[in-house]
């Protein structure tokens, strides 16, 4: 049974006089422990995504399943069920945390709501948590306010929080974007260890493939312009070898810290096709991406291109997908996964 | 009690909020115990009316021959009874009103609105008379009632903003992602961001009252029996105190206990937003 | 008014030209204070005319408090409290309101960070450029002339003249917006640009587009750059030289290929490196830095990251490294990796 499902979900927000959607016709499955990387730039609906996943935002047409029922149809104990089981940790460390509540006071609700713990124990519960996400467990931490930590150390209480109730799937929007570059793996790691023990499952939203890469091995990355999936497959095949040609352009534009690599692609590699029609708008019939993409054919602005098999378990939404090069080996092959 | 320590630490900064604060400390204890130690009668008393200030009577005697300075011991407890009960159901109504309409939003919130701006556009003051001239009350509680009738509405309308504005926090967000009821939301997520704003709305609320009650004693629109300070103004301008200069202090030491609080209340007010603001309060 | 081509100042590899080239900023012992902490401590660099010159650290090191203060520019209560800036040899630290109101954007422009949100809504971007050329009548005597070298510099940064020209703000994205802030910075024909973090709020095609386009800008007009990130792959991209500060203090400057590859390296330099998750690095081998950055309030006494170093020894905690730098020039401030290195290979 699929832990989380989006059925053909599509949403135009109320005030929205854009031609398109804000998500369009969307379908996806999250299955239980696993991670799943939802990737694209800004405007692209990840974050409305994110947000209909955890029940902050009702789509206009489609439907949300928490194993396998509709969520906002759900009896009252069915939802309080599924606010348990899925949680969220926001992008900025700044505002996820309410500036005027303690350390205690901010993990405390949660537990007694949903009686994770007896009441008696929750103040050890609160310590064990402290403790499993690398910040001090001990009393004089628990009366501290979030202005007097850190960005990393806020980052880590919000994902205390999120695991105070043993949820299922955490989704986790851009967790790290806002933090200094020398903790963001630190934080990842922590992901990555609460997942190993709890069998959590990740919806992993970010714009950065390269943190991507990082925290999704193993898992599944989708790939997202305008509302619309492009592509969809294991993360290290879509990293290596994109078969849309958003993913391509995307993974070939990638500024990376590494001068020889930076040199060797400026002089190899032709980005006329990116700045030409970088500032097109989505195109509103045909391929969503036919007034940007450097392979367009008469076709591609006729219908709107279904997902289809390029490898096993590796769609992507394209007529001419073998058209899309082979990645100039930027992306070194990854022997360690 | 870390609360405590902050909040002596704060005070000890910050001097004239000190000062009010242990001003108000000494009205509250004249209000509690004042009744052991001063005394007065509705009856001539033995002694001289209109005296000027002496050791037996420091601010001097009243028409009646009572000693001015016991009548305004006397006459602390219901002026802050009022003060206080009225105050206490303005912030109560006006906070939670104002935070579960902004939270909400929606039609409720359109509605509760449109009924808090009629209690905001009524004029308080006339409607205050008007029903304190009907309900010819002595009961310091029913007296805070009537006066609290339309000055929660405007606190109302002001937490509601604020509400209105965090809802959509992230902290608000994740609040809802762990499905806290409501009563959580409003009372746990929302009530401390509005707290220094609403601390200080108590305080100003207080000396609202005490404005309102003497007023209504001053015009005597409330029934002149018993002492408080409204009572002695109206007294005082009755019996003939703005005559002779003796009697002159009978009129001004109300008035002198009026201002003198409420000074000591604003006073102390600056001391609230560093107390119930945590960045502020929490080095 | 900067009138050199810059056909032989492309920025090679190993910094050569790097040698040859005038000096046109150079950063001598200087220190920006607020009150009594030290957001800058005595910071030295030099930027050599038609440099891409990278000011590189995480938050809270400093960086941008010294790129504002090249403009003369620390918000107060900020002070320049020691030390000099000379921009080809004038000391900017002693001018006054009208010599520096001169220098700005004629000679040392600045694109702000998020400069897309810098447009007034309500007035065309033309009417915006229009107020710019109006206040710097010396540039442009001819309006129209001032018009048209504008709208050359959007066909340089790939937007359509036309519709910037007469658009309001609201029409352009955001990445957009951010051209046209650097073609706005660049009118006066400056010969230092300084850009705040370029491509922090920018999406990944809109930085590869900023990236190519200041390369070619300062192709095309020889301007040197100077920008402040903290962004590893922006340096790689963009820079030929790089200074790293780390709380306030400078750890290293160098060329791109010696910050990236040489052996001997600042330990903060090598560990941010292996901190970043990048699509080209090897996944076993990325590791965080442990620890925090100090606050200026509670700084370590001897170096500021001995707590969080893998190699600090006793020395480290008593006493703040100099940064050493050998015979090319590359400077590190650490007594370990400096170890080696005598009096007279070292080149204060």
């Amino acid at each position: 049974m699929t832990l989380l499902g989006v059925d053909q979900v599509s949403h135009r927000y109320p005030t929205s006089t854009a031609v398109l959607p804000a998500l369009n016709d969307v379908s996806l499955e999250v299955e239980p422990d696993s991670v799943t990387a939802i990737v694209g730039e800004s405007g692209c609906g990840k974050t409305t995504l994110g947000r209909m996943i955890t029940g902050l935002l009702k789509p206009t047409d489609g439907r949300m399943l928490f194993q396998d029922k509709d969520i906002w149809q759900l009896s009252r104990s069915d939802w309080n069920r599924y606010r348990r089981a899925v949680q969220i940790i926001q992008q900025d460390p700044y505002a996820s945390l309410n500036p005027g509540l303690s350390v205690r006071e901010t993990l405390r609700p949660g537990l007694l709501h949903h009686k994770i713990v007896p009441r008696r124990e929750v103040q050890a519960e609160i310590l064990r948590l402290l403790d499993l996400v690398g910040l001090d467990a001990d009393e004089a931490f628990l009366r501290r306010f979030p202005h007097q930590l850190s960005g990393g150390q806020r980052q880590r209480l919000a994902v205390a929080r999120a695991v105070s109730l043993r949820p299922e799937l955490v989704v986790a929007d851009e967790p790290t974007s806002m933090l200094d570059v020398s903790i963001r793996v630190a934080v990842l790691d922590l992901l990555l260890s609460l997942r190993a023990e709890q069998g959590l499952s990740y919806v992993f939203i970010s714009h950065d493939f390269g943190v991507v890469r990082y925290i999704a091995r193993g898992g599944k990355i989708i790939v997202m312009f305008f509302g619309v999936i492009v592509e969809e497959g294991p993360a290290e095949q879509v990293i290596q070898q994109p078969r849309h040609p958003y993913s391509y352009l995307l993974l070939e534009a990638i500024p990376v810290p590494d001068p020889r690599t930076a040199r060797r692609r400026r002089n190899e590699i032709a980005t006329e096709a990116i700045d030409d029609r970088a500032d097109q708008p989505p195109a509103e019939t045909g391929c969503i991406f036919s007034n940007r993409c450097p392979f367009v054919e008469d076709a591609c602005r006729k219908t709107r291109p279904p997902m289809v098999e390029v490898a096993p378990g590796h769609q992507a939404a394209c007529l001419f997908p073998e058209r899309v090069p082979q990645l100039s080996g930027v992306v070194p092959v990854d022997t360690h996964v | 009690m870390e609360f405590l320590k902050d909040f002596w630490r704060i005070l000890r900064e910050d001097k004239p909020a000190l000062v009010g604060g242990v001003v108000i400390l000494v009205y509250v204890l004249v209000a509690i115990f004042g009744h052991f130690f001063a005394h007065v009668s509705d009856l001539p008393s033995g002694g001289q009316a209109y005296l000027g200030p002496s050791l037996d009577h420091p601010l001097g005697t009243d028409f009646l021959g009572n000693d001015t300075l016991s009548e305004i011991v006397i006459g602390t407890r219901p002026v802050m009874i009022v003060g206080v009960v009225s105050a206490v159901i303005v912030i109560f109504v006006g906070v939670v009103v104002g935070l579960f309409s902004g939270y909400v939003g929606g039609f409720l919130d359109g509605l509760i609105m449109r009924i808090t701006d009629i209690f905001l556009t009524i004029p308080g003051l006339p409607l205050i008379i008007v029903i304190a001239s009907i309900i010819h009350t002595t009961n310091p509680f029913v007296l805070a009632i009537i006066l609290s009738v339309t000055a929660w509405a405007g606190l109302a309308r002001a937490v509601r903003a604020q509400a209105l504005s965090l809802r959509t926090s992230d902290f608000i967000d994740a609040a809802k992602v762990q499905n806290l009821p409501l009563t959580n939301l409003i009372g746990r997520q929302l009530l401390p961001n509005v707290g220094p704003y609403v601390a200080i709305s108590f305080l100003l609320a207080v000396t609202g009252a005490i404005y309102a009650q003497v007023g209504l004693f001053v015009l005597g629109v409330a029934p002149v029996s018993g002492t408080n300070w409204g009572i002695m103004i109206n007294l005082a301008m009755n019996q003939g105190a703005l005559y002779t200069s003796r009697s002159m202090l009978y009129l001004f030491a109300p008035m002198a206990a009026i201002v003198l609080l409420q000074v000591a209340l604003v006073y102390f007010s600056r001391a609230l937003d560093k107390l119930f603001n945590p960045r502020l309060r929490v080095q | 008014m900067n009138t050199h081509p810059v056909t032989a100042l492309h920025a090679d590899a190993s910094g050569g030209t790097r040698q040859t080239a005038p000096t046109i900023l150079e950063v001598d012992e200087v220190s920006v204070e607020f009150g009594r902490l030290r957001a800058v401590d005595t910071v030295s660099l030099t930027v050599r005319e038609g440099d891409i010159y990278a000011l590189a650290g995480e938050s809270g090191c400093g960086k941008s408090t010294l790129a504002y203060s090249l403009l003369g520019m620390v918000p107060p209560p900020g002070v320049v409290a020691t030390g000099q800036i000379r921009y080809r040899g004038r000391n900017l630290t002693t001018m006054d309101r009208r010599e520096l109101d001169q220098l700005r954007a004629a000679e040392v422009s600045m694109v702000f960070q998020a400069a897309m949100n810098a447009f007034n809504p309500v007035i065309t971007i033309g009417t915006q450029v229009e107020h710019v050329l109006e206040a710097h009548p010396d540039s442009f005597p001819n309006r129209r002339e001032g018009r048209e070298y504008f709208e050359y510099l959007l066909r340089l940064v790939r937007l359509d003249p036309q519709t910037v020209w007469n658009g309001y703000e609201s029409r352009l994205s955001g990445g957009m917006k951010q051209r046209v802030a650097i073609a706005l910075a660049l009118l006066l024909r400056p010969s230092v640009l300084v850009l705040d973090e370029p491509t922090t709020a920018l999406d990944i095609l809109n930085q590869r587009l900023v990236i190519d386009i200041l390369n070619d800008l300062h192709e095309k007009l020889g301007v040197t750059i100077i920008f402040i990130t903290h962004d590893l792959a922006l340096v790689a991209e963009l820079a030929n030289r790089v200074a790293v500060m780390y709380a306030g203090r400078l750890v290293e400057t160098g060329t791109i290929d010696e910050i990236f590859y040489d052996e001997r390296r600042h330990p903060y330099v090598s560990a941010l490196i292996r901190a970043v998750p990048s699509v080209t690095a090897d996944t076993s081998l990325i590791k965080p830095i442990a620890g925090r950055v100090p606050s200026l309030a509670e700084l370590p006494k001897g170096c500021r990251f001995a707590p969080r170093c893998a190699l600090a020894e006793e020395i480290c905690q008593e006493i703040d490294p100099p940064l050493l730098a050998d015979a090319s020039g590359h400077g590190i401030a650490c007594h370990v990796v400096n170890a080696g290195m005598t009096t007279k290979g070292a080149v204060r």
